[in-house]
């Protein structure tokens, strides 16, 4: 188990996992009709941040390389989808968490892809170096 | 819900924040009058809880029900699963993790209120 930064950041992670995995529930299970890509989208941004969240709280060969694929697929989805917000908002009626580059959550979807690379590199370093 | 309970809750989680964040800054790991703050917490969301699902069955217009139990039952398990992982780690940044479940607690308590307010 991480200790550390890593706890903080698994934590953070954590807090979304549930809000996107609670919102996506609601959005698929009530109104999927009402705008499918965007509740979709809704759905696999909550499974992503479930997956970051378990790979980044173990820390093993294996869990590195998922964490990575997961921060990465969480940094193209935000932008994607942040952009595809703005361009076209009538595909996207209901807030995201990834709507708008993460507005409605303070921008904290934005920045947490980041981060989470700047952990991965910090514990890729002390892993081949330490 | 009842509005001036969930202000008390607020202010209680934003104090519980506040006062792991200083520790957090401060280096040092998280105290145990810091975990006495946090049953106080739990207590107040746990009483909280209990009233409000009262509260909406006896209400005489309609809550999105499932949202507002869902965020509640949120609201009771973040803070002690904050607790546990934040302990687990004995040094600053468990305090850091024990400041991020106490002002997410504050949030969910403000979303609660503005369901409750939506009510129809």
């Amino acid at each position: 188990m991480r200790s550390g930064p890593g706890r903080l950041l698994v934590a953070v992670y954590a807090v979304f996992a549930v809000s996107a995995t609670a919102r996506a529930v609601v959005q698929i299970l009530t109104k999927l009709d009402q705008a499918p890509v965007a509740y979709a989208l809704s759905g696999v941004a909550a499974l992503v941040y479930v997956i970051a969240t378990v790979s980044l709280a173990r820390s093993t060969a294996r869990s590195f390389r998922v964490a990575l694929g997961a921060v990465v697929v969480e940094l193209v989805g935000v932008l994607a989808v942040g952009a595809l917000s703005v361009v076209d908002p009538v595909a996207f009626p209901d807030e995201t968490v990834w709507s708008g580059f993460g507005a409605g959550y303070g921008y904290v979807p934005l920045v947490l892809p980041v981060l989470g690379l700047l952990w991965l590199r910090h514990v890729h370093r002390t892993t081949v170096e330490g | 819900m009842l509005v001036p309970l969930a202000g008390v809750v607020i202010v209680a989680a934003l104090g519980l924040a506040g006062w792991s964040l200083v520790a957090a800054l401060r280096g040092v790991r998280p105290s145990r009058g810091q975990l006495v703050g946090s049953v106080v917490v739990e207590a107040l969301l746990v009483g909280q809880a209990m009233l409000a699902v009262v509260l909406m069955l006896a209400a005489d217009r309609d809550v999105d029900r499932v949202t507002f139990l869902g965020y509640h039952l949120t609201a009771v398990l973040l803070l002690p699963v904050g607790v546990a992982w934040g302990i687990a780690d004995r040094s600053r940044w468990g305090n850091g993790v024990l400041a991020l479940a106490a002002a997410t607690e504050a949030v969910l308590v403000l979303r609660l209120l503005q369901i409750w307010a939506e009510r129809a």
